[in-house]
């Protein structure tokens, strides 16, 4: 319970950084997802129930502040939390190269959906603009986010883990 | 027992499980937003006043920083502001004599000023939509300062947009550069009437298409435009901005280009929001 409480103020915090520091971190108008990043961390670290939870939250939030449909950005962070829970264990904690690419992989897809339910559905045909100046450019970001994130991130992650840990292991202690 | 309940419950029976309920979330917002706003007016009881905190922390810093830059310029410009002031003094005094003789003359034919003075109140942005596609914005004002939506929001002396959404602390205001955004408006000067409509794929010039005037009336860049009487939510006469490349259609009929808007959406900070709604009969 309090890995879950923690893991929801790390959504709201994160959600704040995107919606105020967003425009001030910006370059040419492409701020990057941030909270995108939070389902694959904790999806990849603690498998796909957890990677699910989160990206459920982060999702709701996300859709709040967006003027899209709300639930949509939440599905799709439920299946990138399950895609990065799928590769639980599978890999060493220090590679990053496989977050990276779920992140970048996760994120074009999220933002090609939302360009075809936003504007291609509206007769806006022109997918190389839409390509060029918006989606792989907030990838890009993303990715350069996710980098630099990834470390405090895997801290914090860890961090959550032994406070757990040792509360098991006193439940137990009291149930011999 | 406790073993069947972690069977029955795997991960992928959760991920069905909740798919369903974002699907049923999905289909219920696309025709109803009853059930997002009291969720988000629980939400952003707890979000607003964090973001406000954040939102004037920045600006703190920012506002540091900048000032340390300028002090250099601004102590040159305020030496040439001072001559200016001087000579606007002058042009100043000359000019309120015209009013004086403007106002009597309008008593004199009982005419009401062109304009009326519109009610505002002033609100702060407090944070942006949290993906890149669209230019709305939330102001850290709501239903608690009496706003509504449909409200029509200006800063320095043009129109930024209008409110689509009001919560108890906040509202969400759409610009009209933003995709999909119409706003009727009409030359200051003879009335002609267009419309003006914003795109996405403009963004990096700056512009939004301005549509639909009638062929054979002369449009000179840097014409205002201003809203028009004809509008279904704007109140009339608010500067939009200023026409560029207006060229005509190869339909023949109509005339369209481009129109530069009068405020400075990259640098908003504070905006005015005019409490008084368009009567439009409804």
């Amino acid at each position: 319970m309090k890995r879950k409480i923690g893991e929801l103020i790390i959504i709201l915090l994160f959600y704040l950084f995107q919606v105020t520091l967003g425009r001030v971190i910006s370059i040419a108008g492409i701020m990057p997802n941030l909270l995108i990043i939070i389902p694959v961390i904790f999806g990849y670290f603690n498998g796909k129930n957890e990677g699910m939870f989160t990206g459920f939250f982060a999702g709701a939030l996300y859709d709040l502040s967006a003027s899209s449909l709300f639930g949509f950005s939440s599905l799709v962070f439920i299946y990138i939390g399950y895609l990065a829970g799928i590769f639980y264990r599978r890999y060493e904690g220090t590679e990053i190269i496989f977050p990276l690419i779920i992140v970048s992989a996760g994120d074009l897809i999220y933002e090609f959906l939302s360009y075809i339910g936003n504007f291609l559905l509206h007769n806006r045909l022109n997918i190389v603009f839409f390509l060029t100046r918006f989606i792989i450019p907030e990838m890009i970001y993303t990715m350069l986010a996710f980098v630099i994130l990834y470390k405090p991130l895997v801290w914090l992650n860890s961090h959550l883990n032994v406070r757990d840990k040792r509360r098991v292991n006193k439940f137990d202690e009291r149930n011999i | 027992m406790k073993k069947k309940f972690s069977e029955i419950f795997t991960s992928k029976f959760i991920l069905i499980l909740v798919t369903g309920l974002c699907v049923i979330f999905i289909a219920i917002s696309f025709f109803t937003n009853k059930l997002v706003t009291p969720l988000k007016n629980v939400v952003s009881a707890v979000v607003v006043p964090l973001q406000k905190g954040m939102n004037y922390m920045g600006l703190w810093a920012t506002d540091g920083y900048d000032r340390l830059q300028e002090v250099n310029r601004l102590l040159d410009e305020n030496e040439k502001l001072n001559e200016q002031v001087d000579n606007l003094t002058e042009e100043n005094n000359r000019l309120k004599q015209d009013t004086y003789e403007l106002d009597r003359l309008r008593e004199l034919y009982e005419l009401d000023a062109k304009y009326t003075e519109y009610p505002k109140t002033g609100a702060r942005i407090i944070g942006t939509s949290s993906d890149n596609w669209f230019s709305t914005f939330t102001i850290d004002k709501g239903s608690d300062d009496g706003l509504e939506t449909d409200m029509n929001v200006i800063a320095g002396g043009g129109l930024v947009g209008i409110i689509t959404e009001v919560g108890k602390n906040y509202s969400v205001v759409k610009s009209i550069i933003e995709d999909g955004s119409y706003v009727s408006g009409q030359l200051i000067d003879t009335g002609d009437v267009c419309t003006i409509r914003g795109d996405i794929e403009l963004m990096d010039q700056g512009l939004i298409h301005i549509q639909y005037f009638k062929n054979g009336i002369t449009i000179r860049n840097g014409d205002k435009i201003v809203t028009s009487n004809i509008s279904g939510k704007y109140l009339p006469g608010i500067l939009i901005g200023y026409t560029k490349d207006v060229t005509t259609d190869a339909n023949n009929l109509t005339q369209s280009g481009y129109l530069v808007p009068a405020v400075d959406f990259g640098h908003l900070q504070e905006v005015l929001v005019i409490t008084k709604k368009k009567e439009n009969g409804n």
